[in-house]
């Protein structure tokens, strides 16, 4: 029994490997997924969406200011993508697969907390991003705000809606971080700011492109850019504005903040 | 019979997937290699740089250069190529004038050379 297990076992493994290294799966986003893979897919991507947002308090959506908020939101970051009523994605949106939803859809089969949670942490591998490192959960709750609105709206409404929607306030960046640095948060945020795209990171997977140089050690190094005497506090200046410290660098403003910064240098002072 | 003698053939399939993963190799730069390696040493390029196979550049001042030659960019700004590394080692301040690395007064040829070692670290 035992062996036929482990011989089953490996038949599948060894089947699995050799279509993996013939490139058998089409992974042109031109193909649909097959109805099986797509139902495995999108099963698992509910079953842990709903998981997760289940201990999330739902604030009062109710304000209009709220919802008018939210609308502005909705307007700049989420209709270039997924589309409005009346509203065609943007032609990049078009050519992804899969295609981001119909969002009054998504509002009247998602539960808020669901809603908020898809916002905040992004799902892996459809294109959704994450929003926590670029919004505060207030903006984003009002961005459900919006949403649960949405559907209610029709082609003609939801024009008048976002032709006055507020544009959106730009995030107050705080100078000092408000927690104390975590290399655990950092290890989340260096995927978050693309770190990976340039960097060989120990001990994060998929960063193996070495634009810039590795990054093992980074926190025993004399000087960061070649020009800046390397601390904790200059590790943060640097990831928070490279191109004041070296102008003209590769490396580009990120947008990161003070904490998220503080977290990353955590992190790669972690590393030898 | 022993379960590693069913899963082994998986596992050595597996690691020879896993080894064969490659892609496009860097481009090699003209230049006597052995001669770039003693040179990189004589201008003590190891004491701000960790350079394998030059002795005792474990230096921690600048980046290592593994793998240099698969370096997108040099100097954080300067596009990789054996033209581009020459440059940089003779006059690293016309690339970042407020950077660290020193005019050695390195020749064209010494720096042709010091590249041609470079390159090989990939």
């Amino acid at each position: 029994m035992k062996r036929t297990i482990a011989i089953l076992v490996s038949a599948v493994g060894a089947l699995a490997g050799v279509l993996l290294w013939l490139g058998v799966y089409d992974i042109s986003a031109t193909d649909q997924h097959l109805a099986p893979t797509y139902w495995l897919l999108d099963t698992g991507m509910r079953r842990a969406v709903i998981q997760r947002a289940k201990r999330i308090d739902v604030p009062p959506l109710d304000d209009a200011t709220k919802v008018a908020e939210g609308a502005g939101y909705f307007k700049a970051l989420c209709a270039q993508c997924h589309g409005a009523p009346g509203v065609s994605p943007e032609p990049f949106a078009l050519g992804m697969l899969p295609v981001p939803s119909n969002l009054a859809h998504s509002a009247r089969t998602w539960r808020e907390a669901e809603l908020f949670w898809t916002i905040r942490e992004g799902i892996k591998m459809t294109g959704m991003p994450a929003w926590r490192h670029r919004l505060d959960e207030a903006q984003m709750w009002s961005i459900v705000a919006f949403l649960r609105v949405l559907p209610t709206l029709s082609p003609e409404r939801y024009r008048a809606v976002a032709a006055t929607a507020p544009l959106p306030a730009p995030t107050v960046r705080r100078s000092t971080p408000l927690l104390v640095p975590d290399p655990a948060r950092g290890r989340k945020a260096i995927h978050q700011y693309a770190c990976v795209t340039c960097h060989v990171i120990p001990g994060i997977v998929g960063s193996n492109a070495p634009v810039g140089p590795p990054l093992g050690g980074v926190a025993t190094r004399a000087f960061l850019a070649g020009v800046l005497p390397n601390s904790s506090d200059a590790m943060i200046r640097w990831l928070v504005s490279p191109q004041t410290i070296s102008p003209g660098s590769a490396m580009p403003d990120l947008g990161v903040t003070v904490q998220d910064a503080a977290d990353i240098a955590a992190y790669l002072a972690t590393l030898d | 019979m022993k379960l590693w003698r069913v899963l082994g053939p998986g596992a050595a399939l597996l690691a020879l997937i896993v080894s064969a993963c490659s892609d496009v190799e860097p481009p090699h730069a003209s230049g006597d290699a052995q001669n770039g390696r003693l040179l990189l040493r004589q201008f003590g390029c190891g004491a701000c740089h960790r350079i394998p196979g030059v002795a005792t550049a474990d230096g921690t001042i600048g980046p290592p250069l593994d793998a240099i030659a698969r370096r997108v960019y040099l100097a954080g700004r300067l596009p990789n190529t054996p033209q581009n590394m020459v440059r940089w080692i003779r006059a690293p301040h016309s690339v970042d004038p407020s950077t660290t690395m020193p005019d050695l007064q390195v020749t064209q040829a010494h720096a042709r050379d010091m590249t041609a070692y470079l390159y090989t670290l990939r």
